[in-house]
C-alpha cells in the first residue's frame, strides 16, 4: 500500500481520498508547488537587489508585495504543510494504526490549504509576514491586506486541525504494545509540535480578528489615538511566532532522527536524551517570545527577562547537535544524497544558533535588528536547516513513494549547488547587517561593499535557484522513468539498516 | 556513566558560555540604560517617510540632525503615524518609534563627521528612502551646548546646506527668507530647491504679488489661482489635488495649501524618479496647513504631469495656457 505511484490510480481517487497516505501525497504536492512559487519570487528579489536603485520592480510598492508573499508562502505554505505532510504518511505506519485518527477531519485540513494560496497570491499584500499595525490596519491598501488576514486565519485553522488529529493520533490510536518511549523520535517530534500548534496558534488567530476589525474602524485595539497600543499586537505576534520557529524546525529534527542513524548504520546515539530536548524545548519555547521586540522601548527588566529565556532554550537544541554528531562517530556513513543534506543542516543549524545568540544578547541585538543580519539569520535557519533537512527527506521518501529511485548524480549536484549558494547569500547577509543595511528596502546605498556583498548574495540565491530546477527535474524524470528500486533497502544500505518504514511489521490493531 | 558523560561535558560548556554571553550583555545593556542627568533632549518625529529633529532650544530640522561632540543628547523618539524604526548604524542606535509612546535612548557622539540616520522598520511606499542625516560638530569648548541663544537656530559650518526651520514656524514670515530650504526625503546630497517657489505657513503667508512672481513682472502677475491638497489625499485612491486638471494663465501665481494631515510637496514631473523631477516647479514639503507659492511666469505653455515626492501616488496635471 505504501508504493503510491507504482500502480497508476486516477486522479480523483487520491483527490477524493481520506486515506492517510493520499493525504501526505497531496500536503507534500501542494508544498512543493509552494516551494517553487515562493522560491522564484526571491529569484526576482536578488534580481532587484544585484545592484542598487530601483531597477525591475515599480518601486518599494511592488517589492514589498513580493518579500512579504514570498515570506508567508514559504513559512505556512512550504515548511508547514510538508512537515503536515511527512507526519501524514509516516505516523499511522509508525505508531501502527489503520489511519489518521479522524480520516475525514484529516481531508478537510488539507484542503482549507488551496484556497488559501489563492488568497495569498490573488491578493499579494504588502504587509511584510509580520503584518505590524498601524501600517497594516491603517496603511496598507485593500483587499489585498483583508485576503491576507483571512488566507492566515484559514491557515491557521487548518494547522490546530491537523495537530488535533497528530495528537489523538499518536496519544489515543497508538498500537497497546507500542509504549510511548519506544515510539520513534519523528512521532516523538510531531507530537510535541502538534502539542505547541495547539497552544500557540489560538493567540495569533485571536490577534488576526483584531487586525480585521481594525481595518474595518469598528475598533481600535492597537490604534493609540483609540486608545489602543500597537505594540500590543506585537506581543501577540511574537507570542504564537517564535513557538512557530520550533514548530517549523522539530519536524525537520524528527526527520534527521530518522536519516542520521539509517545513513551511519548504526543506533542513535541517545533515545532519551533526544526526547528530553524535544519536551524542553517546546516547554521553554515559549519564554522568549519578546526577543523579537528589543526595540519597541521595552524596560531594562523585560529586556533581560526574554534574554534569559531565549539563552534558555539554547541547550537543548545543542543537545540534537550533539546526539547527530555522536550517532554518526565512528558509523559506516553512506553520504547518499538524504544523508549530505542531513549533514549540511547540522552544519547550518550550528552557526544560524551561533548568529541567535548573537541577536539575544541585548547590546547586540541592536546592531542585528531589523538589518540584514536577522534576514541571514532565519534562512539559516529556514532554508540552511529545516529546508535542507526537508529536502533530503523527500529523497528519502521518494523511493518509498514511487517505487524508483533518483537520479543520485543529480541529487549530488542539487546539494552541493545549494550548499554553497546558501553559505554565500545568507552567510553575506550577516555582513550585510553589520554594515548597517536595513531589511526589506528595494534599493540600498551606492556603496562598493554593499554592492560587492549584495551582488555575492545574488549569485549565491540563483545557485539555489538553478540547483532546484534539477531537483525538479530529477523527481519528475525519475518518478516516471527511473530505475525501480528495492522496495527492502532502496539505498543499499546491506544488511541489518532499520528502515523507518518497516511497513512488514506494521500489524495495525483495527 | 561513560555513555553520557560527554554529552554533560558538552551541555555544561553550551550552558557556561551562555551564562558568560548573559552576563555580558547584562552588564553592558545595564550601562547604557539610563542617560546621564545633564543630558540635552531632542524630540526625533518619524513620520511618513521624513524625519524631523527638535532640539532643546526650540530649533526644529526636517532630515537633518546637528549635534556637538561630546555632549550627552538625549532622544526623545516618537512617531505621528506608523512604526519607525530610528537608525544611526555607525554609532549602533537603534529604537523603534511607535505610535502613541515615547522611546528614549541616549548617546554622546565621540567622533566629528557626517552620519547615516535611516529607518529600520517597514513603512511603506517610501521606507528605503527615509534617510536623513547626522553632523555631529567639533565642539570647539567655547560654547557648552546648553548655553546656545534661544532664537538663534543652530547652523552648520563647512557644508553649506545646513537647513533650520525656526521654532514653529514663526519666524519664517518676519525674517522674509522666501528661499528656505527643506531637504527632500530621501535625498542624502540635497538638491537646490527650484527659486520661483516660495515656502511658508498660512498663519504668516504673504499675499501673492510680493512673492517671487512680481519680481518677474509679467502681464498676469498678481491674480491667483488657489490650488488645494484635500484631506485624505495620503491614502492612496483619494483625490489628491483639486481642481485636477488645474488651468492657469502663463504668469498666473499658484497658491497651494495643503488642508490635509500630512505633509505634501507639489513637484513637476511624474515620479521623483524622473531625471526631471523637480526641475520646472516643486514647493519641497510643506507640513499641514502649510501653503507654498508657484510662479507660472517661467514656464512655457504647455500640460504637465506632477506629483507629491513624499506620496509619489499622487498626481495631478497642470495647463499652463
Ligand atoms: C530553531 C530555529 C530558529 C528559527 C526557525 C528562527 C527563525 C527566526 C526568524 C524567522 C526570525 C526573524 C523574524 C522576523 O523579524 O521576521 C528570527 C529572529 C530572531 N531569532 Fe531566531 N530562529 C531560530 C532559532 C533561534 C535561536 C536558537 C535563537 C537564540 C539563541 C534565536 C534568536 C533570535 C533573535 C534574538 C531574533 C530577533 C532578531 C531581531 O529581529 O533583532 N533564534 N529567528
Ligand atoms: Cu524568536
Ligand atoms: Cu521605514
Amino acid at each position: 500500500m505504501v508504493l503510491e505511484l507504482k500502480k497508476p490510480r486516477p486522479m480523483w481517487e487520491i483527490i477524493f481520498s481520506t486515506h492517510h497516505t493520499d493525504i501526505g501525497l497531496l500536503y507534500i504536492i501542494a508544498s512543493m508547488v509552494a516551494l517553487f512559487a515562493g522560491g522564484g519570487l526571491a529569484m526576482a528579489i536578488r534580481a532587484e537587489l544585484f545592484i542598487p536603485g530601483v531597477q525591475i520592480f515599480e518601486g518599494q510598492a511592488d517589492f514589498a508585495r513580493f518579500f512579504t508573499v514570498h515570506g508567508t508562502t514559504l513559512l505556512f505554505l512550504w515548511l508547514i504543510p510538508f512537515g503536515a505532510g511527512a507526519g501524514n504518511y509516516l505516523i499511522p505506519i509508525m505508531v501502527r494504526y489503520k489511519d489518521m485518527a479522524w480520516p475525514k477531519l484529516n481531508a478537510v485540513a488539507f484542503w482549507m490549504i488551496p484556497p488559501c494560496m489563492f488568497l495569498l497570491w490573488g491578493g499579494f499584500a504588502d504587509t511584510t509576514w509580520n503584518a505590524y499595525p498601524p501600517y497594516s490596519t491603517l496603511k496598507a491598501p485593500g483587499p489585498a491586506a483583508d485576503m491576507w488576514i483571512v488566507a492566515l486565519k484559514l491557515l491557521g485553522l487548518s494547522s490546530v486541525l491537523g495537530a488535533i488529529n497528530f495528537t489523538v493520533t499518536i496519544l489515543k490510536m497508538k498500537h497497546p504494545d507500542l509504549p510511548l518511549m519506544k515510539m520513534s523520535l519523528f512521532s516523538w517530534a510531531t507530537l510535541v509540535t502538534s502539542l505547541m500548534i495547539i497552544v500557540a496558534i489560538p493567540t495569533f488567530a485571536a490577534s488576526l480578528v483584531m487586525l480585521y476589525t481594525d481595518r474595518l474602524g469598528v475598533s481600535g485595539f492597537f490604534n493609540p489615538e483609540m486608545g489602543g497600543d500597537p505594540i500590543a499586537y506585537q506581543h501577540l505576534f511574537w507570542f504564537t511566532f517564535h513557538p512557530e520557529v520550533y514548530i517549523f524546525v522539530l519536524p525537520a529534527i524528527g526527520m534527521m532522527y530518522e536519516m542520521i542513524p539509517t545513513f551511519s548504520r548504526k543506533p542513535l546515539f541517545s533515545y532519551y536524551s533526544g526526547v528530553i530536548a524535544l519536551i524542553v524545548i517546546a516547554v521553554i519555547g515559549f519564554g522568549s517570545w519578546a526577543h523579537h521586540m528589543f526595540a519597541v522601548g521595552m524596560s531594562f527588566t523585560e529586556k533581560t527577562v526574554f534574554m534569559v529565556g531565549t539563552l534558555a532554550a539554547v541547550p537543548s537544541s545543542a543537545m540534537h547537535v550533539f546526539n547527530f554528531l555522536a550517532t554518526m562517530w565512528g558509523g559506516r556513513i553512506k553520504f547518499a544524497a538524504p544523508m549530505l543534506f542531513s549533514v549540511g543542516g547540522i552544519l547550518l543549524f550550528f552557526s544560524a544558533g551561533a548568529g541567535g545568540v548573537v541577536n539575544t544578547a541585548m547590546p547586540l541585538d541592536f546592531l542585528t535588528h531589523d538589518s540584514y543580519w536577522v534576514v541571514g539569520h532565519m534562512h539559516l535557519f529556514i532554508m540552511g536547516t529545516i529546508t535542507l533537512a526537508f529536502i533530503g527527506f523527500i529523497y528519502y521518501l521518494f523511493p518509498l513513494i514511487t517505487g524508483r529511485m533518483y537520479d543520485q548524480r543529480l541529487a549530488k549536484i542539487h546539494f552541493v549547488l545549494t550548499f554553497v549558494g546558501i553559505a554565500l547569500i545568507f552567510g553575506v547577509q550577516h555582513i550585510l547587517g553589520l554594515y548597517g543595511m536595513p531589511r526589506r528596502v528595494i534599493d540600498y546605498l551606492p556603496i562598493s561593499e554593499l554592492i560587492i556583498m549584495n551582488q555575492i548574495a545574488s549569485f549565491g540565491g540563483w545557485a539555489i535557484g538553478t540547483s532546484f530546477i534539477l531537483f525538479l527535474y530529477n523527481m519528475i524524470k525519475s518518478a516516471m522513468f527511473g530505475k525501480p528500486a528495492d522496495p527492502k533497502d532502496p539505498f543499499e544500505l546491506g544488511k541489518g539498516v532499520e528502515y523507518y518504514y518497516d511497513y512488514a511489521r506494521r500489524d495495525p490493531h483495527h | 556513566m561513560g555513555h553520557g558523560t560527554p554529552e554533560w561535558i558538552f551541555i555544561g560548556v553550551v550552558v557556561a558560555i551562555l551564562i558568560w554571553v548573559g552576563a555580558e550583555a547584562w552588564n553592558v545593556e545595564h550601562a547604557l540604560e539610563y542617560a546621564p542627568p545633564n543630558s540635552e533632549t531632542i524630540r526625533v518625529v518619524g513620520q511618513q517617510w521624513f524625519w524631523s529633529f527638535q532640539h532643546a532650544d526650540g530649533t526644529q530640522e526636517i532630515n537633518e540632525l546637528h549635534v556637538k561632540e561630546g555632549v550627552p543628547y538625549r532622544f526623545e523618539i516618537v512617531s505621528t503615524d506608523v512604526i519607525h524604526s530610528f537608525n544611526i548604524p555607525d554609532f549602533a542606535m537603534l529604537m523603534d518609534a511607535v505610535p502613541g509612546r515615547v522611546n528614549t535612548m541616549w548617546n554622546i557622539f565621540d567622533e566629528p563627521g557626517e552620519y547615516l540616520i535611516e529607518c529600520r522598520e517597514y513603512c511603506g511606499l517610501l521606507h528605503q528612502d527615509m534617510r536623513a542625516r547626522l553632523f555631529v560638530e567639533p565642539n570647539t569648548g567655547n560654547t557648552t551646548a546648553t548655553s546656545q541663544s534661544e532664537s538663534e537656530p543652530t547652523i552648520s559650518q563647512g557644508t553649506g546646506t545646513a537647513t533650520v526651520i525656526a521654532p514653529g514656524g514663526s519666524q519664517v514670515g518676519s525674517s522674509g527668507t522666501g528661499t528656505m530650504r527643506v531637504v527632500e526625503p530621501g535625498n542624502l546630497t540635497q538638491s537646490e530647491s527650484s527659486s520661483n517657489v516660495r515656502t511658508g505657513n498660512t498663519s504668516n503667508a504673504t499675499t501673492p504679488g510680493t512673492g517671487a512672481g512680481s519680481a518677474n513682472g509679467t502681464s498676469a502677475a498678481g491674480s491667483s489661482v488657489t490650488l488645494s491638497i484635500p484631506v485624505g489625499a495620503a491614502t492612496p485612491g483619494n483625490p489628491a489635488y483639486s481642481p485636477d486638471p488645474l488651468t492657469v494663465s502663463k504668469g498666473e501665481v499658484i497658491t497651494v495649501s495643503n488642508d490635509d494631515t500630512a505633509p505634501h510637496t507639489v513637484t513637476s514631473g511624474a515620479s521623483p524618479g524622473d531625471a526631471d523631477a523637480g526641475q520646472l516647479f516643486d514647493t519641497s514639503i510643506m507640513m499641514p496647513a502649510g501653503t507654498a507659492d508657484i510662479d507660472t511666469s517661467t514656464i512655457d505653455p504647455g500640460e504637465y504631469t506632477y506629483h507629491c515626492t513624499v506620496h509619489p501616488f499622487m498626481t495631478g496635471t497642470l495647463t499652463v495656457q
